[in-house]
């Protein structure tokens, strides 16, 4: 007799992680809930990402998504830990002067939520992090982010959800094949290790979404890899404290991108991202750039992101490298991610498309799409994020 | 800037016996050579010079006679040696480098790759303790600087390279109070027949025997260390025997006093330049794990990259020399369209096969994994533990690749050359299969990020 689960999900990155913690909060203890992923859990873009958790003051419904994912993060510190959560706030930083300006664009949308960011003058700036260039016009420090470290943190909600119930799996290596469909209603899926049934399959597989949409034989997902190098420090040499951002990064990173991500000829951008890391290492992002699924260095690109970070912290030039890497982010056509059901297919849910923000909007994507299957009211107004919306 | 670019027919990485017996044939034909060594002077591990003017009298074995034939040579010919260089990226006719504090390109039209091997780490309980050294790590102190490490020496491991570490120790006026050999000498008398058919292999046997035997020192078989202990450094190790497998009889164990312990459980081919290349290996669990795979004269799967010595799996200075020889042939056919001769190709093949007769009976014994306990390091440069590993496989799943993302092991300063060979039989008590390939990333050695900014281009 074939193998039954009453849910799997597809995909052990931060996305699928989350939606098993959540499905396993939120659903009866006696639910069987399977994690599929043809490679380890969080072997791919969670293990090859940053770890921000950066509170994003656009609108009113962005700010809620973020701020919201970030105290549940908080919340999951607290309870089971393991995963180098550092509150450290961050600093938002300019080299120019006219950028000045953008601070107090920034921390007025705080304000207009209630919430607060200080802006910093230069000494100031230099009594908080005396390892900064001294010649910056100063900072804006919102103190509501935070860093924490990935693929630990996927092997923390995993934990916490088989504590909570035992009939949670998670099966690495283990490769979906083939989806089954009885009509209109997804019947299980095929997997290298064998056929298994269940009524529900989420899609959590990232920038492989559209290769899971399509053995569903559903239409292509508006999901593209962007690509980051990323580079890291040897241990007790990071040069910063707070985790750093260019003022120009919020508009770089999360406005709509001015190229065709199906092109492969994105010449790409960078923006400074330095995150302190518990060992003391420092991280350094990031670079963006459509070159489909692509993973070798950009040395071009990185060379121009390590400049940019010397030019912030000048101690950096003489950091020991250990490694550079390339992550795949699964970017969503209208900057804004799937998280419900897929309308064409019952049965079939998706959680993906979150770019770079994905380790910072997990908890609460996992948490959404966990209230939208147990029929319970979400936390926040989720209906930005069906992935209706791309259904004619 | 460039004076920071280096042009040359052939560059080689790796001044040990088979860089400089490749160097010093290609010089004489006549090509530009330029080799990068990471080391002070000349030599590789096995023939290492002290610094210059440093004098010291360490009796050598007579397969050292080569060595100084094979440095003569070299210093002789018209090869540039770039010494203290650090490769840190390489593409097919490109070597990026950091010397000197600058950041260096060696453009040359092939490459011969021959870095070396690392030390096999076995964790056992106070392998992490100050005075706990790998069996290269001594012999660097040793015979590379002159250091005395310690007054009372243990030594543990499996196979030939115990020998070297022990009358490396006692030239330096050490007390070697034990020299434990983890195979049992049963299963040594295997590469008997190997030693003996090859005439510097069975010299250089007895002349080991003999710098013992006038030491006092007697080589246990079937034994082990299974932990070692002390305030801040290693002052006491336990010992004991260990099963034809390697397991530890704990009924065995006894304490002996000591203050530096040198552990050699064998090699690994330090392969990181060629699969960056995208050359094609293999596992080989004779030969030390993943080698290179190359075709009967030296070239490996990428057009261009020839490799000699343990990067094609472990074989010694005697293999390494015929193999750099091998590889100078080789290029010299494609650029000169002179033969390979037939002896040179006959002397890579005699010596590969008595070398693989004798590591056949030191190959690491999978019980040896045993003497990790919950609470040891496994991976020293993130602090893990071996149960944090062991659960990070239960979890993430049983490879390289999510035991790393798993639990941080493998992912610090040394990527993994230390712990990695070891990790994944650990973490999984997958006991010597064939591990997976490890992936590597730019920098291949930890370098400056100004080095990596200020990389030559062309």
């Amino acid at each position: 007799m074939a193998e039954t689960a009453d849910l799997i999900v597809v995909g052990g990155g931060i996305i699928g992680c989350s939606v098993v913690h959540h499905l396993a909060q939120l659903l009866d203890r006696s639910t069987r809930i399977l994690l599929l992923d043809r490679g380890p859990v969080a072997g791919a873009t969670s293990g090859s990402c940053m770890g921000h958790l950066m509170v994003t003051p656009d609108d009113a419904q962005e700010y809620a998504f973020t701020a919201r994912s970030v105290q549940l993060w908080r919340e999951l510190n607290e309870r089971q830990g393991g995963f180098d959560y550092n509150p450290t706030g961050a600093l938002y930083l300019a080299d120019d002067p006219t950028d000045v300006e953008l601070f107090a664009v920034l921390q007025q949308q705080f304000a207009e939520h209630g919430d607060r960011a200080d802006l910093l003058d230069p000494r100031q700036l230099r009594e908080l992090e005396p390892g900064l260039a001294h010649d910056l016009p100063g900072a804006l420090f919102y103190a509501g982010d935070g860093v924490v470290l990935p693929m630990l943190a996927c092997g923390a909600m995993l934990r916490e959800a088989q504590r909570l119930n035992q009939h949670v799996v998670v099966r690495p290596h283990c490769a979906v094949t083939g989806i089954d469909r009885d009509g209109d209603r997804i019947r299980g899926v095929r997997t290298e290790q064998g056929v298994i049934a269940a009524p529900i399959v989420v899609n959590a597989t990232g920038v492989w979404s559209p290769e899971l949409a399509a053995m569903a034989g559903q239409p292509r997902l508006p999901i593209h890899p962007r690509a980051g190098n990323l580079v890291i420090t040897g241990h007790h040499v990071s040069p910063i404290r707070t985790q750093l951002l260019e003022v120009g990064y919020i508009r770089f990173a999360h406005s709509a991108a001015k190229v065709d991500p199906t092109r492969t000829d994105d010449a790409g951008g960078h923006a400074v991202n330095m995150q302190p890391q518990t060992n003391g290492g420092c991280l350094i992002g990031s670079t963006r750039q459509f070159r489909g699924m692509d993973r070798e260095l950009n040395r071009e690109l990185l060379h121009r992101s390590l400049l940019r970070a010397q030019r912030y912290a000048p101690g950096l030039a003489d950091a020991p490298i250990v490694r550079t890497w390339v992550g795949l982010r699964p970017y969503s056509i209208d900057k804004h991610p799937l998280i419900g059901p897929w309308p064409l297919l019952r049965g079939l849910w998706i959680a993906t498309g979150h770019e770079g923000l994905g380790i910072t909007l997990a908890p609460i994507t996992g948490r959404l799409l966990a209230q939208q299957i147990a029929g319970q009211p979400t936390d926040i107004d989720h209906t930005p994020y069906l992935p209706a919306r791309f259904v004619q | 800037m460039s004076g920071n670019v280096l042009d040359a027919d052939v560059g080689i990485v790796g001044a040990g016996p088979g860089g400089m017996a490749a160097a010093a044939a290609l010089a004489a034909a006549g090509l530009r050579v330029v080799v990068l060594d990471e080391a002070p002077r000349a030599g590789g591990q096995i023939f290492r010079q002290l610094p210059e003017g440093a004098h010291a009298h360490l009796a050598e074995p007579p397969s050292h006679d080569a060595g100084h034939v094979l440095l003569t040579a070299f210093a002789q010919s018209r090869v540039q040696l770039v010494s203290g260089a650090t490769v840190w990226d390489v593409r097919p006719g490109r070597l990026w480098f950091e010397h000197d504090g600058a950041s260096k390109l060696l453009r040359c039209q092939r490459i011969v790759l021959a870095p070396g091997a690392y030390d096999r780490c076995i964790p056992f309980p106070g392998w992490t303790l100050p005075g706990v050294l790998t069996a290269g790590a001594l012999q660097v102190m040793v015979r590379g600087f002159g250091v005395v490490p310690g007054q009372r020496a243990l030594v543990v491991g499996s196979g030939p390279l115990l020998l070297p570490t022990v009358t490396a120790l006692l030239a330096a006026g050490v007390k070697v109070v034990a020299a434990l050999e983890a195979s049992s000498r049963w299963r040594a008398l295997r590469a008997l027949p190997a030693v003996l058919g090859n005439g510097t292999r069975a010299r250089e046997a007895f002349w080991y025997a003999r710098q013992l035997l006038r030491a006092g020192v007697r080589l246990q078989w079937g034994w082990t260390v299974f932990g070692c202990e002390g305030d801040g450094r290693v002052q006491r190790a336990t010992i004991g025997k260990v099963d034809a497998n390697g397991r530890p009889r704990r009924d065995t164990a006894r304490t002996i006093d000591v203050d530096v312990v040198g552990a050699g459980f064998g090699l690994v081919p330090s392969i990181e330049l060629g699969l960056r290349l995208g050359c094609r290996a293999q596992w080989n669990a004779v030969r030390g794990g993943h080698c290179l795979v190359v075709d009967g004269e030296q070239r490996t799967s990428v057009a261009g990259v020839f490799v000699a010595g343990e990067i094609a799996g472990i074989g010694g200075s005697a293999v390494a020399i015929a193999e750099g020889e091998l590889a100078a042939a080789a290029i010299l056919r494609e650029v000169k369209g002179t033969a390979v001769p037939s002896a040179v190709v006959q002397r890579v093949q005699r010596e590969r096969r008595a070398a693989d007769a004798m590591l056949a009976a030191f190959a690491p014994l999978p019980g040896l994994h045993e003497l990790a306990q919950p609470d040891t390091i496994v991976c020293r440069c993130e602090d893990v533990p071996l149960a944090r590993a062991q659960a990070a496989a239960a979890l993430h799943g049983d490879s390289l690749r999510a035991i790393k993302v798993g639990c941080r092991a493998g992912m610090g300063p040394c990527q993994a050359r230390i712990c990695g060979p070891s990790l994944q039989a650990l973490a999984c008590g997958q006991h010597y299969r064939a591990m997976d390939l490890p992936v590597v990333q730019v920098p291949l050695k930890v370098v400056r990020s100004a080095t990596i900014v200020d990389a030559p281009t062309g």
